[in-house]
């Protein structure tokens, strides 16, 4: 069952992904301005470091890398999970209902079918961030073969907290996409190295909100900025931790479902 | 029965849908405050780093820490209230075809999205008053404007800046007419805002290369030059220039933006049914 689970959500993904690449145009208008969006995020870094040699004991593309590995996590959850962005509308028009009467997992059935094609913008850039950085600072191979495992803790950390906040939707019904900004720009503010932040703020990106933990912690371990290498192992538990978090979420909200009356 | 002028007629229509518009916007209040806290994340993070720069010893920037700080509070309240949902509301209209009904209507559409927007600004600007409120607080008489002349200045820079970024705005969303997802206008103008606008850094810590380009594109004028005369950094016969130019960015692209609508509108396909 749980076989034929992931081909009905394999092919359910592929369907939409290929509608959506349909729009030729907007494939490339989307592309673009989200490669945009990235270099104008670095334009700020890139002002914060020619009035400074380093931010909080990070080089430039040590910096770089945190910026590249936030771009390919939101990337990633935009290209595979980005149906959670219209769920304060689904339930105000009441869509969820043909949702519910399938026969599989609703949350990962929902989250895949609407990719979005800027995400390839935010991949590729974040990709070349990345790479650069590493050959900037002629990372060792296992910091290479890290990446790709925290990078899939990033994209499953980030659609996890997305659907926290998203369920509250179930609760305050309306079209507000606001608090699932918090979510975003959390995500965002960890760019930066944590240590740029109050301990408060550092608290909540690690335990709360765990961004943190799959680029800064991991990043601080094997750029040798003194973290115990048991802190490598808090990306995967933080992202299971969220994810039962998130179906837990998903599930309390759905009870509060009722529907539209005509 | 008198006879109504007809700029007379506009401007009450005008008026009256820029009071609905506030009123739909103040409607939803939870989504206000969450917008509220959201906005506040957003703008924390860019303070944050800086607090983190000027903490550090030996550095001597341009910007001294006692002016940087209220510029960017004063930069994060201004970029805020002036932002509008002009490309999402036309952008929407224009996909579903409603661009039809629009054009039909006895109102000159350019202006109707500007009272929108218009109505956009009201909702920010309370939303913004307790931020602006908390900067007196922190900094005191640095986050007052530098005089009497200086607030005159900057309530005059405003209203421009927020001209030019309705005209950018309307500009970017004639290309809804070609596109499906109202998405990349959106991203493209934040981008470039983002970058160009002074929003995260005054102009004089740019590096020289990224200055250059700023001071010839309209975006610092929709930021940096209103927030600098607030703070008293151009002022005198400056002043006076810095306002020209923002009035002449502010009617150009305006015209610019109609010019665009009237060709979009000879491709326009809207599907019956």
């Amino acid at each position: 069952m749980a076989r034929e689970n992931w081909r009905i959500y394999l092919q359910a993904y592929t369907a939409s992904l290929q509608a959506k690449l349909e729009y030729r145009v907007d494939f490339l208008v989307s592309v673009a301005t989200s490669m945009m969006m990235q270099a104008a995020a670095l334009s700020l870094l890139w002002i914060v470091l020619g009035a400074v040699p380093m931010l909080a004991g990070w080089s430039p593309p040590q910096v770089l890398f945190l910026f590249g590995m936030t771009a390919i996590c939101l990337g990633g959850s935009e290209l595979f999970f980005n149906q959670i962005w219209t769920l304060p509308q689904a339930i105000v028009m009441g869509d969820l209902d043909r949702l519910l009467t399938y026969p599989v997992r609703a949350l990962p059935f929902y989250l895949v079918t609407r990719p979005e094609l800027h995400a390839f913008g935010n991949l590729l850039t974040g990709a070349a961030y990345v790479v650069g950085s590493l050959c900037w600072l002629h990372a060792a191979w296992y910091v290479w073969l890290g990446v790709p495992l925290f990078w899939l803790c990033g994209m499953l950390t980030y659609t996890s907290v997305l659907v926290w906040f998203a369920s509250l939707s179930f609760r305050f019904i309306g079209p507000q996409l606001s608090s699932m900004m918090i979510g975003h720009n959390l995500l965002q503010a960890t760019r930066y190295p944590l240590s740029t932040y109050p301990r408060f703020v550092r608290a909540v990106l690690l335990f709360i909100f765990p961004f943190g933990t799959f680029h800064y912690l991991p990043a601080s371990v094997l750029f040798g900025k003194g973290a115990p290498l048991v802190a490598l192992a808090a990306a995967p538990v933080a992202t299971i931790v969220c994810l039962l978090l998130a179906q837990k979420a998903w599930d309390r909200g759905l009870k509060r479902y009722e529907s539209t009356g005509s | 029965m008198s006879a109504v002028s007809p700029w007379r007629g506009e401007l009450r229509a005008q008026a009256a849908l820029f009071v609905r518009a506030a009123r739909t916007n103040f409607a939803y209040k939870p989504a206000m405050l969450l917008g509220m806290a959201t906005v506040g994340l957003g703008y924390a993070v860019p303070m944050l780093v800086w607090k983190q720069i000027y903490a550090q010893p030996r550095v001597h920037l341009p910007v001294p820490a006692s002016q940087l700080f209220p510029y960017l509070l004063l930069a994060a309240a201004l970029n805020f209230c002036s932002s509008m949902g002009v490309e999402w509301r036309v952008g929407q209209r224009i996909r579903l075809g409603l661009i039809a009904t629009d054009l039909l209507r006895p109102v000159d559409f350019q202006l109707t999205q500007l009272a929108q927007a218009l109505a956009d600004v009201w909702l920010n600007t309370v939303m913004v008053l307790p931020f602006v409120g908390l900067s007196y607080l922190l900094w005191g008489r640095a986050a007052l404007p530098h005089d009497a002349v200086a607030f005159a200045g900057f309530c005059a820079s405003s209203l421009l800046a927020l001209l030019i970024q309705f005209a950018v705005a309307f500009i970017f969303v004639q290309t809804a007419f070609i596109t499906l997802s109202n998405y990349g206008i959106f991203v493209a103008r934040a981008a470039l805002q983002l970058t160009f606008s002074g929003v995260s850094a005054p102009l004089a810590l740019f590096p020289p290369l990224l200055r250059g380009v700023a001071q010839r594109l309209p975006f610092c004028h929709t930021i940096y030059t209103p927030v600098s005369i607030y703070l008293g950094s151009i002022s005198g016969r400056a002043l006076v220039e810095a306002l020209a130019i923002q009035a002449a960015w502010a009617l150009g692209l305006l015209v610019l933006g109609r010019a665009l609508l009237r060709l979009s509108l000879r491709y326009l396909d809207i599907q019956g049914g």
